[in-house]
């Protein structure tokens, strides 16, 4: 059940931050993780400041570089069904149509699927662990089949987007707007990894919001997708994915990335499996190669070693389907 | 992650060495801070205050007073007794809820009733022409595409709102529409076929 | 020996009905056996039909229970003044409280309170809360300070008999002595075995997850309870509320006319009931306890984890020699059947003459189990027809030969081995296998490629479904030819109402629009027991016929005597009564004067004996492919086909949606489904559907064909039809492993076939070269 909090409506963007500058304030855009962590008592709010009718954060439009701006609130569904994202963004618009459920994609945003809360079931449930300020991490003794393989230090958390491999993929921009003004951070900056703050997952600080994503032009010969692996067909976060990007010119990998989901407490690019790729054509030789790179000192832990040999196969299935 | 950024466009204005570029206030645009002046003042309800909302729901404007943290689904069912809309785990996990807001599908249990504002709102209730089932609900009872019933109308609102985007969706496209709604009893197989035959009926005009 | 069929889903062997008149099986139907969209559709479908969690009453008041956050403590204070003194807080109780000094017996052994300073599994109730909202119930629920002496937990029953392992009672934490079985010689018969396979097993904990929240709203009426509950069995609940809070049943009305899912779940009455007849006692207010979707995780039941070891000896033609299976089972924090039937598939599903079995139950600290869809089978089919089929892969026989050698037509555990009333293995073997294409796909090249194709297929039987007394029904005739069908069964998704209006027109003649049935209310709908144990329709069915025939009886009557013929020469025929010799004498219901004068025809039917010396059983066997992805895990169920022998079929309709809907539930126990108990606090880490995996539209196969052997068993009941819910998600989950097995070569043994597990056995195989 709910716990109580004041609702705030602002009209303005610059309103907004000025809501949020009081403690205990919270973003509410879609709302449905904000809900479901505020029923599992994750954190409190005393107010919630409701973003939703934002008009300068709605939106999907070309910008001056010929590449593209999405505001933070269009909905995971409207950049699912996007034409233009997914003929020229088509790793984004894979991992946008791979999250939760219909509904939920009707309904949850951009900007929140990249700044939803982890999915951690101690996270979540009734623990006091180190991500919620408590002394421990209960994943690493405990049931740790869907944690992370990557990055893990303190906290062994998984990133649980699926937008955000295919955004550090695509090389985006993430604005974010504040009391001092608005900044550009690279999509690759935006995300923490618990080694920096094992409180957060990115960047965003008290009063800051994440307004919009800006894409650069794909190159020519530009291909990318997604492919997820999960437990279930819907709701369900990455048991481990892949979202990739590549260059092709001439027959040959000019350039790619791979960026892996459920694999890290962040977006997980592996430059070492994409380095394998340039110069190579894209074939199931130079695929098998770049796999086998992407989990290189993958640290499992006690039941997830399973991920080394599923992010492997994901890896070659995503590069493979760009074939 | 970004452990590799050397490769980075230096001239997309990226600094190398900087973890962040700021690039000021500009951005958000002077727009924003120039409406601000004239913008309207937030509105706020407060804390555990019930507060007058109007809700427009299957085309009636219903005033009700409600606290901030009630859902939807809660102001639907135990203020305005729509009981046809079912709680499952208000958690958005199950589909029970499904309501078309705006003609879209989505879960009352995860919309505050203050979101709600200025929405129309259709859930199961409205389907119906008078004591009449519309297609979807017809199609539901002539496939037997439930058991218990109780995620039906979540099923139906679904369906409905599935087949408004897309009047004639493939099969893969309609166990894709209704994967975000639960159902225990595991009618799935027979939903997808109250689908097709609801799909069928709205094409020939058939059932309004 | 009681007959466990009847025992363990049916309450006590009921006084015997004989004596009541037992009509004639039926020759041919006319109604019974077609396709008849359920009578009730509309109201499900329109969002009409009033569910119990629907009920809004004037005044009313919410209820929340505060529940124990740890899987084994005492409480040393509950402290509520905090909570008393909250906005719209109407009630605060807890252990403390005098109205709430009510003993809760979970077993009549064990002397336990409402709310027990010992709490044995998460989720125990602690204390509780009415207020205006439910928000408002749940804000005071969390302000109660509760002091508790936390104490160690055993969570995995394969610790919990560990000399070392927490105590939970004080008797251990082996509820009873292990139960034993044997006939034959089997040491004899594994020596006689050419062939011998040994394999252990696993399944994880299944929770029922209804879609309706169990609870109910309770409402008094001075010293007069009803409570709207959703529910199984109105009369169960009834029983035990009345029992528990000491009053007379005349004074307790349950009602639970739609109810959302049970599957087991919802077959008794739980604290939630007394709490909130407590609750709305002291507040003097109608209160509506609901259960949150994560408390129903906790403490509402669950298919206990299972382990067991099956050794299996044959003959090199496939005789079975010897059968052997240990099974170990977890009741959780009290009895509840832990380990009930887990061997009863190793002892009564193939012929053969030496079998050894010893099934143990053990508490451990989580929510007490409940029946759930076929208690024990689906895991003992999960070992014993992975073991099948890994003796014939040893034998080199079609695991479908091997099966089909080894069928018998009686009851080999029970005493004197009575015979089944009917046997349709053979047919749902031999039609299903057709049916399915198994020998074609069986003989397919295999692919050595990432993604690979496998089939499989496993068979069962259920213990029970062939129903018995008591229950009793009432038809009413209206003088316009239309009916009323009073039973107190509760239609738990089934489509009882439908089947039975069925039974009505079939011997009434009256179309099913003009066919009203009341049910599931214990003030004013007839004897029932719960529905569960796929026994509701070969229950109710002979009883509806019967009350029907009664009614038909006084209707001839009435037209002989108008018609001057005798009524033995007088038929219905649609909305008259006709001479059987010439058509042209007949009379309008609704035209009999005799009948306007009566005003209603009034019929009753009693449910009569089952046949003595015999067994009524329904049997199984299902067929399946699947596509396994060898570089991700991802297993997907391509096609299913379940062939079912349950007897008649009386509305193909609904049978076909009770087949899919098992099937479906199968394949969440092979695919997704598991409870985790966090080992480091015994917490549970699953407590909602996201983490808890029930399957979803795109996790069931695009095809799922239900093929019945319709076949009326004339010596079971009247109806001639025998239970079908619980058998079709028998043999599920085993199909599903025997086709990965098929597809992959690795076999897994334990549940659920995720992609973490099923990449950790293919990495295991690889290293092993």
């Amino acid at each position: 059940m709910l716990p109580n909090f004041s609702y705030v409506r602002p009209a303005t963007l610059a309103a907004a931050i000025e809501q949020l500058a009081a403690a205990g304030s919270r973003v509410h855009a879609g709302g449905t993780d904000l809900l479901g962590c505020l029923r599992d008592e994750v954190f409190g709010a005393d107010k919630l400041v409701a973003i939703g009718g934002l008009a300068e954060l709605k939106g999907i439009a070309p910008s001056a570089d010929g590449g593209l701006r999405i505001g933070a609130l269009v909905t995971l569904a409207e950049i699912a069904a996007s034409r233009e994202i997914a003929s020229r963004y088509p790793a984004l618009a894979q991992g946008a149509a791979a999250a939760a459920s219909p509904q939920l994609r009707n309904q949850g945003t951009l900007g929140g699927n990249l700044c939803q809360r982890p999915r951690c079931w101690y996270f979540r449930g009734q623990f006091h662990c180190a991500r919620k300020g408590g002394e421990k991490c209960f994943a690493v003794e405990g049931e740790n089949q869907f944690h992370c393989v990557f990055g893990g230090e303190v906290c062994f958390i998984v990133h649980p987007s699926d937008t955000a491999p295919a955004l550090v993929a695509l090389d985006a921009l993430f604005r974010i707007a504040g009391p001092g003004g608005s900044r550009l951070v690279p999509a690759a900056k935006f995300f923490v990894l618990p080694g920096v703050d094992y409180t957060r997952e990115n960047v965003l600080r008290p009063g800051e919001i994440l307004t919009d994503v800006v894409l650069p032009a794909p190159p020519p010969g530009a291909r990318g997708g997604y492919r997820k692996v999960r437990a279930r067909g819907a709701w369900d976060f990455a048991l481990g994915g892949a979202a990739v990007t590549a260059e092709i010119a001439a027959g040959q990998v000019k350039q790619a990335r791979i960026v892996l989901s459920g694999a890290a407490p962040a977006p997980w690019r592996v430059p070492e499996a994409e380095r394998t790729l340039v110069g190579s054509p894209l074939d199931a030789a130079s695929v098998a190669r770049a796999a086998e790179a992407a989990v290189r000192g993958a640290q499992p832990l006690s039941a997830n070693a399973y991920k080394v040999d599923l992010l492997r196969g994901v890896v070659e299935e995503a590069l493979l389907a760009l074939v | 992650m970004g452990k590799d950024d050397d490769d980075r466009d230096p001239s997309r204005g990226i600094s190398r060495r900087g973890f962040i570029t700021t690039v000021g206030a500009g951005a958000i645009g002077a727009a924003t801070i120039g409406r601000a002046v004239a913008a309207p003042p937030p509105e706020v309800v407060a804390h555990g205050e019930p507060a007058p909302l109007t809700l427009r729901v299957n085309g009636r404007a219903h005033r009700v007073l409600v606290e901030p943290r009630w859902t939807l689904l809660f102001v639907l069912r135990e203020q305005l007794g729509l009981t046809g809309t079912k709680v499952g785990c208000e958690r958005g996990e199950c589909g029970a809820c499904t309501v078309l807001i705006d003609g879209q599908p989505r879960y009352a249990c995860m919309t505050l009733a203050v979101e709600a504002k200025g929405c129309e709102i259709t859930t199961v209730e409205g389907l119906m022409h008078g004591e009449e089932l519309g297609p979807v609900q017809q199609a539901f009872v002539a496939e037997d595409a439930f058991q218990c019933g109780y995620c039906t109308p979540g099923q139906v609102m679904a369906a409905e709102g599935l087949l408004r985007a897309n009047p004639a969706p493939t099969p893969e496209q309609i166990r894709l529409g209704m994967s975000g709604n639960l159902c225990r009893c595991g009618a799935y197989d027979h939903i997808v076929r109250a689908v097709e035959r609801a799909a069928a009926v709205r094409r020939t005009g058939g059932g309004r | 020996m009681k007959d466990p069929g009847t025992t363990l889903v049916e309450g006590a062997l009921p006084p015997s009905a004989a004596g009541a008149e037992q009509p004639e099986p039926w020759g041919k139907t006319t109604v019974v056996g077609t396709r008849q969209p359920r009578i009730d559709g509309y109201d499900r479908v329109s969002g009409k039909a009033v569910y119990p969690s629907d009920v809004i009453l004037p005044d009313m008041l919410f209820g929340a229970i505060l529940r124990c956050p740890h899987p084994h403590a005492t409480v040393k204070k509950a402290v509520t003044a905090k909570a008393e003194a909250m906005p719209g807080v109407r009630a605060v109780i807890s252990g403390a409280s005098p109205a709430a000094d009510v003993d809760w017996h979970y077993d009549p052994k064990l002397a336990t309170k409402l709310f027990d300073p010992r709490c044995r599994f998460e989720g125990e109730a602690v204390a509780a809360v009415a207020a205006e909202t439910p928000q408002q119930a749940w804000d005071a629920a969390r302000a109660i300070e509760v002091e508790y002496e936390v104490l160690p937990f055993v969570a995995d029953e394969r610790r919990a008999l560990d000399p070392a392992a927490p105590r939970i009672h004080d008797g251990g934490n082996r509820f009873d002595e292990p139960d034993r079985y044997r006939r034959g010689d089997p040491d004899a018969g594994f020596a006689a075995a050419d062939k011998v396979v040994e394999l252990s097993f696993h399944t994880a904990a299944e929770l029922h997850t209804p879609m309706e929240l169990h609870g109910c709203v309770a409402r008094w009426d001075g010293a007069r309870l009803t409570l709207w509950e959703s529910t199984q069995g109105v009369y169960p609940v009834q029983q035990r509320v009345a029992a528990t809070l000491d009053l007379p049943l005349s004074s307790v009305r349950v009602i639970g006319h739609y109810m959302g899912g049970g599957f087991g779940s919802k077959l008794q009455a739980d604290k939630y009931d007394i709490v909130a007849a407590v609750l709305a006692k002291v507040t003097a207010r109608p209160v509506k306890l609901f259960l949150t979707r994560e408390e129903t995780l906790l403490c509402v039941g669950n298919r206990p984890p299972s382990t067991m070891r099956v050794r299996i000896g044959a003959k090199k033609d496939g005789t079975l020699t010897a059968v052997e299976f240990t099974g170990l089972g977890a009741s959780g924090a009290y009895p509840a059947g832990g380990a009930a039937l887990l061997d009863w598939l190793a002892r009564d599903l193939y012929a053969c003459p030496n079998v050894r079995c010893e099934t143990t139950d053990v508490a451990i600290n989580a929510g007490p189990a409940r029946p759930f869809r076929a208690p024990g089978h689906p895991q003992g089919a999960w070992a014993l027809e992975q073991a099948i089929d890994a003796l014939a892969e040893a034998l080199a026989i079609d695991p479908l030969e091997l099966r089909l050698k080894n069928l018998t037509t009686v009851s080999q555990t029970r005493p004197g081995a009575p015979p089944f009333t009917s046997t349709g293995l053979r047919r749902c073997l031999v039609e299903g296998a057709a049916a399915f294409g198994w020998a074609q796909a069986r003989g397919r090249a295999r692919s050595e490629g990432v993604v690979r194709r496998g089939v499989g297929m496993a068979a069962g039987m259920w213990v029970a479904g062939g129903g018995g007394p008591p229950s009793t029904v009432v038809v009413k005739l209206f003088a316009d030819g239309s009916a009323n069908l009073n039973m107190g069964a509760s239609d738990i998704g089934t489509g009882t109402r439908t089947v039975m209006a069925m039974v009505v027109a079939e011997e009434l003649g009256t179309p099913l629009d003009r066919i009203q049935v009341e049910n599931a209310d214990t003030g004013t709908t007839q004897y029932a027991t719960a529905s569960g144990g796929s026994k509701t329709v070969p229950t109710e069915a002979p009883a509806v016929r019967a009350a029907a025939l009664a009614v038909k009886r006084q209707l001839l009557a009435i037209a002989g005597d108008e018609l001057k013929l005798p009524p033995s020469e007088l038929r219905i025929e649609g909305d008259a009564v006709v001479s059987v010799r010439d058509p042209k004498l007949k009379r309008k219901i609704a035209e009999m004067q005799g009948f306007r004068r009566r005003g209603v025809l009034v019929g009753v039917g009693v449910r009569g004996p089952n046949p003595e010396g015999k067994v009524v059983n329904p049997f199984a066997a299902q067929f399946c492919e699947v596509e396994v992805n060898t570089r991700t895990g991802e297993v997907r169920v391509l096609r299913f086909l379940s062939a079912n022998e349950s007897g008649r079929v009386m509305n193909r309709l609904t049978y076909d949606s009770q087949v899919i809907g098992g099937v479906t539930m199968g394949i969440g126990l092979a695919l997704t489904e598991e409870r985790v108990l966090d080992r480091q606090t015994g917490k549970m880490a699953n407590r909602n559907w996201h983490d808890y995996k029930i399957p979803t539209a795109l996790d069931v196969p695009t095809e799922i064909v239900s093929l019945p052997i319709d076949a009326p068993d004339a010596e079971a009941n009247s109806a001639g039809a025998k239970g079908l819910g619980e058998p079709v998600t028998i043999p599920t989950a085993a199909a599903v492993a025997n086709a990965v097995h098929d597809a992959v070569g690795v076999r897994v043994t334990e549940s659920p076939i995720s992609p973490m597990r099923l990449l950790g056995l293919l990495a295991e195989r690889r290293k092993r070269g």
